[in-house]
């Protein structure tokens, strides 16, 4: 076994899961497939349940129903310790009574591997996560920083195939937090285990994951790669979730023309969704934009904007700032309208979006959101 | 605060300390100085340790330590492994009946030692205990203070480190000793200096459950050695009184930084 060679990580499978504290419900229903040695991320705002979910998977809380699988074997009655999973906290929970040292190998004290092979496997975890300095601090004189790199210490030491982390950077600065973004990557990919990542941090998720879940009221909203998350939300939800700042999600009657045409091609009420960075200032187009404010953010800027009576914020070149009381026409390109069903929230394919546009008199612009269906397949 | 203010307050804090030390500076002028002297306060009065010599030969006082010895290492020893199981079950496991048995505990906080003398006179003869270390141990082993404040303190320790330790493979005795029991040190050394100095200091319950020298503790040592042989010489029972608390006047004086802040920082926490 050897740390820098590639561990193989286990698949870990979800089926049903549900979980009921009295009357309410924090997960219902839950079904999750995560490849061997991929990366997933549980994104969701606070109180979705995704806490839960990874604890239920770590066998810290019994799920009220459903299975946890994990490299196939069902795991659902098995106790934390006999998952053969690592785990990292929020707050890092290291032993404030131990060193570094001590913290890192403390599983390894636990399960009685020998002395030799400890002090082996803790050279190589020090010199991996630059900790050889360290060794003999206690938590208490590290930095923000360094407490993160000894806790990953910890989960990393016992090579599992599994490791579960729960929003373990939030307590970093913001520049830390983007260096060790880049760290865990390179870590999981160089260790090859199954990673679980909890985290409320949409940018997070979408920099670091091979597949993002999308959770939302103890459910899961939308299971994907961090690209098919942006560009084809499954639902409105989705859709306001993922982007900064989130999609414009307006009623289809506030593109006018088109929107009612649509409205009546699919008949029913639809919502249509419009990423900021897909709108464009143009010379002429039925789709017209009164300003009432603006955002300078340097590059670029906010404008914010009615579209009918609906509120909609476009991105726009830093250079050209429209005054508020203007109306500027807006070309849209076909590809970057999204549509969902009213009622159900469901994503809805529009059948032919380009003609329709064009027939309303909206040109289409640039695509602002890179094409959702051309250069690479997503599900 | 003016300074008048401050001047009343250090004076009352000062008058007090006097008052309060007093008793313990009569013991060591009489103790140091022969007899004449326990009354007459003159600075050439001869210094001498003839007291302590007199009062050590005069009753088996090397006996009566060991005993207070043994008995005070028991009860710590029983109250510490006894409130930590039962502090961690109240801190961190729900069970049916839980509240209910931790009231009762903190009942036993409301209850007199004192009051409970005779019961506990009955019982302690019914298994045939009487006049046995074992005897005067036994009723304070199990802990109501203790338990109540290594719960409070276990309480205090983020649940997500018993759940680290659990992911890494540490059973629950494992996590209790490696992880809670470190982290309740500064409480153990608070609770253990006031258990021991209650137990070397107890009197009633001790004088009432022994009646022989092999089982006596110092406090009824002195006692019956003041009442019995040596009269009303002070001298002599001043020395003893001196040598009986002295072991725990030490013991407070060198580890009162640690007594002092540890109380305080189970306060803070």
């Amino acid at each position: 076994m050897s740390l820098t060679q590639t561990s193989t990580g286990r698949a870990i499978r979800l089926e049903g899961i549900s979980k009921t504290w009295g009357d309410t419900r924090a997960l219902h229903d839950v079904s999750i497939d995560i490849p061997a040695g991929s990366f997933t991320a549980l994104l969701g705002p606070s109180g979705c349940g995704k806490s839960t979910l990874l604890r239920i998977v770590s066998g810290l809380e019994q799920a009220s129903g459903g299975r946890v699988l994990i490299g196939g074997q069902d795991v659902s009655q098995m106790p934390a310790d006999k998952r053969e999973l690592s785990m990292v906290f929020q707050s890092y929970a290291l032993f404030p009574h131990l060193s570094v040292a001590e913290n890192i190998t403390f599983g390894l004290r636990t399960r009685k591997v020998p002395r030799d092979e400890r002090a082996k496997r803790l050279d190589r975890v020090a010199d991996l996560l630059g900790l050889g300095d360290y060794l003999s601090r206690k938590p208490a004189e590290l930095s923000g920083g360094q407490q993160q790199r000894v806790a990953l210490g910890r989960a990393v030491i016992a090579e599992r195939p599994v490791c579960l982390m729960d929003e373990p950077l939030s307590n970093l600065d913001a520049k830390l937090r983007q260096t060790m973004r880049t760290e865990l990557r390179a870590l999981q990919r160089e260790l090859g285990f199954t990673m679980i990542y909890v985290t409320h941090d949409q940018v997070e998720a979408i920099t670091m994951a091979d597949q993002v879940v999308l959770m939302n009221g103890g459910k899961v909203e939308q299971a994907a790669s961090p690209r098919a998350l942006y560009e084809r939300p499954a639902t409105p939800f989705a859709a306001r979730f993922i982007g900064t700042p989130p999609m414009n999600v307006i009623p289809a009657t506030a593109l006018g023309e088109a929107g009612a045409k649509l409205q009546a091609q699919a008949g029913r009420r639809l919502l249509a969704g419009l990423r900021p960075e897909a709108l464009h200032p143009c010379a002429d187009s039925a789709l017209r934009l009164s300003v009432t404010g603006a955002e300078y953010l340097g590059a670029d800027a906010l404008v914010q904007g009615r579209l009918g009576v609906a509120q909609v914020v476009l991105r726009a070149p830093g250079h050209a700032l429209p005054a508020p009381g203007e109306t500027i026409p807006l070309a849209l390109a076909p590809r970057d309208l999204h549509l969902f069903d009213a009622e159900t929230g469901g994503r809805i394919p529009p059948s032919d979006p380009a003609s329709l546009l064009v027939q309303a008199g909206i040109p289409a612009g640039p695509t602002g959101a890179a094409a959702p269906f051309i250069q690479h397949e997503d599900h | 605060m003016t300074r008048f203010d401050r001047w009343l307050a250090n004076s009352g804090a000062i008058l007090l300390g006097l008052l309060w030390i007093l008793p313990l500076l009569y013991a060591i002028w009489t103790a140091v100085h022969p007899a004449e002297y326990e009354a007459r306060f003159v600075l050439d009065a001869p210094l001498t340790l003839d007291n302590f010599a007199k009062a050590w030969a005069a009753a088996p006082f090397a006996r009566y330590f060991l005993n207070t010895f043994t008995l005070v290492t028991a009860i710590l020893i029983g109250q510490f492994v006894l409130c930590t199981l039962a502090a961690y079950a109240f801190a961190r496991y729900r069970f049916a009946g839980r509240d209910v048995l931790f009231a009762l505990v903190l009942l036993q906080l409301l209850v007199m030692p004192d009051i409970l003398i005779v019961e506990n006179y009955k019982m302690i003869r019914t298994l045939g205990l009487v006049d046995t270390i074992t005897a005067i141990a036994l009723p304070y082993i199990a802990s109501g203070f203790g338990v109540f404040l290594l719960r409070q303190t276990f309480m205090t320790v983020p649940q997500e480190l018993d759940d680290a330790a659990r992911i890494e493979g540490a059973g629950t005795l494992a996590i209790l000793w490696r992880v809670y029991v470190p982290l309740a040190k500064p409480t153990y050394l608070a609770y253990g200096l006031v258990s021991v100095s209650h137990h070397w200091n107890n009197f009633l319950w001790p004088l009432i459950v022994t009646n022989s020298v092999e089982t006596r503790p110092v406090t009824v040592g002195l006692s019956v050695f003041s009442t019995t042989d040596s009269g009303i010489e002070w001298s002599v029972i001043n020395a003893a009184t001196l040598m009986t608390s002295g072991p725990l006047l030490i013991a407070f004086l060198l580890f009162q930084r640690q007594f002092v802040q540890s109380f305080m920082r189970a306060g803070i926490k």
